[in-house]
C-alpha cells in the first residue's frame, strides 16, 4: 500500500495528483475545503481508492447530513446485529437441553432427568459471559435493551415457575413455558419490525399450547427442541437482516 | 438569517463521533475506531475536544486486564446535536 499525502490551499491542488496512471483530479474538482487528503492508494487494485476519516474536513449541510444518517446507520446496524449471537447461543442451549433431557428420560423413564434444566440457565449465562469477554464491548441501544429485558423476563418467569410446579404446585409448565417463549419471541419481532419473527412466535406460543396438552410426558419436551431451533433460526435472520 | 453551524460538530470525525453516541447508551473507544476508520491518534484529540465542550464524557476503566475508554453523549451534546441537525436542515430548505 502507497499513501500520498496532497495538500489543497483554496481549492487548488499544490501537486499534480496522477497516480499510476490515474488520474485523480475530478475526484477532488468540486472540494470545496482547504484541508489535507490522505489517500490511501492500493496499487493492486488501482480503482479502490480509500479516502480514511482523518481529515477534520469541513462539510457541505447536505454532506454532514449524509454523514450523520450513514454513520448512524451503520451504528444501528452493528449493534443490532451482536444480539445475533445471544439468539443462536440459547437456541443451541435450549435445542440440546431438550435433546438430552427427552433421552435420558425416555430410556429410564425418570422424570427426574428434568431438573437438569436449571443447569441451562448456568451454563447460558456463563458461557455468554465467557464470549463476551474475549469479544469487544458491544454497545447497546434502546432496542438491544429492550430485547435483552424481554428475554431475562422469559427466564426469570420460566425459572420461578417450573421451580414452583416442581416442589409446590404441580402445573403443566411445558404449557407455560411454551406460551412465555412463543411471547418472548413475537415480541422480539415486534421490536425488530421483522414480522417473520413475530408470527413465528405467535405460531410458536399458540400452537405450541395447545401442543403441550395433546403430547404427553417426554413428547412434551420435542416442543422445546422446536422452540430452541426456533430461537437459532431467529438469530441467523438477525445477522442477515442487519449485515 | 441563517443559524451559526457549531465549529465543534461543524467538522467530520467529530460528527462521525457525535452521530455513533447518539444512537447508543455508550460506546467503546475501539468500537468508534472501527465505525470510523480513523487512527487512534486523531480519534483520541477528536474525542478529547468533543469531552472539553462538555458533549461527550470519556470514562478510563478496564475490561478484564485490558484499559477500555468509553465515551458517551452528555445532555448538552444531545441538545448541540439536535440543534446542529436542525440548523442543517434550515441551510437545505433555504437552497431548494
Amino acid at each position: 500500500m502507497k499513501v500520498i499525502l496532497y495538500k489543497y490551499i483554496n481549492n487548488r491542488r499544490t501537486k499534480q495528483i496522477i497516480v499510476n496512471g490515474v488520474d485523480l483530479q475530478d475526484f477532488f474538482k468540486n472540494s470545496q475545503n482547504n484541508f489535507v487528503y490522505i489517500i490511501n492508494y492500493f496499487i493492486f487494485a488501482p480503482k479502490s481508492i480509500i479516502i480514511t476519516m482523518e481529515q477534520n474536513k469541513e462539510m457541505t449541510a447536505s454532506e454532514s447530513l449524509a454523514l450523520i444518517a450513514e454513520t448512524m446507520n451503520n451504528s444501528r446496524r452493528v449493534v443490532l446485529r451482536n444480539n445475533a449471537f445471544h439468539f443462536v447461543l440459547w437456541g443451541a442451549l435450549l435445542t440440546a437441553f431438550s435433546l438430552i433431557i427427552y433421552f435420558l428420560w425416555h430410556t429410564t423413564g425418570n422424570a427426574g432427568w428434568n431438573l437438569l434444566w436449571f443447569a441451562m440457565p448456568v451454563i447460558g449465562y456463563g458461557l455468554a459471559a465467557l464470549l463476551d469477554k474475549k469479544k469487544d464491548a458491544d454497545p447497546k441501544n434502546e432496542i438491544s435493551r429492550l430485547l435483552g429485558l424481554s428475554w431475562a423476563a422469559f427466564g426469570f418467569f420460566s425459572v420461578v415457575l417450573s421451580a414452583i410446579a416442581i416442589f409446590l404446585v404441580p402445573m403443566n409448565i411445558t404449557l407455560i413455558i411454551v406460551l412465555l417463549l412463543g411471547l418472548a419471541e413475537c415480541i422480539s419481532g415486534v421490536i425488530l419490525k421483522n414480522w417473520p419473527i413475530a408470527v413465528a412466535g405467535i405460531i410458536m406460543g399458540i400452537g405450541g399450547a395447545v401442543a403441550a396438552v395433546l403430547l404427553k410426558s417426554e413428547a412434551q419436551l420435542l416442543l422445546f427442541t422446536l422452540g430452541g431451533v426456533l430461537l437459532a433460526v431467529t438469530g441467523l435472520i438477525i445477522k442477515l437482516q442487519y449485515k | 438569517m441563517f443559524p451559526k453551524l457549531d465549529p465543534i460538530l461543524h467538522s467530520e470525525l467529530r460528527l462521525a463521533v457525535m452521530s455513533i453516541l447518539a444512537g447508543v447508551e455508550d460506546a467503546d473507544f475501539t468500537f468508534i475506531k472501527k465505525q470510523t476508520g480513523a487512527t487512534s491518534g486523531n480519534l483520541s484529540v477528536q474525542i478529547d475536544k468533543l469531552s472539553a465542550a462538555g458533549y461527550i464524557t470519556v470514562e478510563k476503566g478496564f475490561k478484564g486486564k485490558m484499559p477500555r475508554t468509553t465515551c458517551r453523549i452528555t445532555e448538552a451534546g444531545q441538545q448541540a446535536f439536535s440543534n446542529y441537525v436542525d440548523a442543517l436542515k434550515e441551510y437545505l430548505s433555504a437552497n431548494k
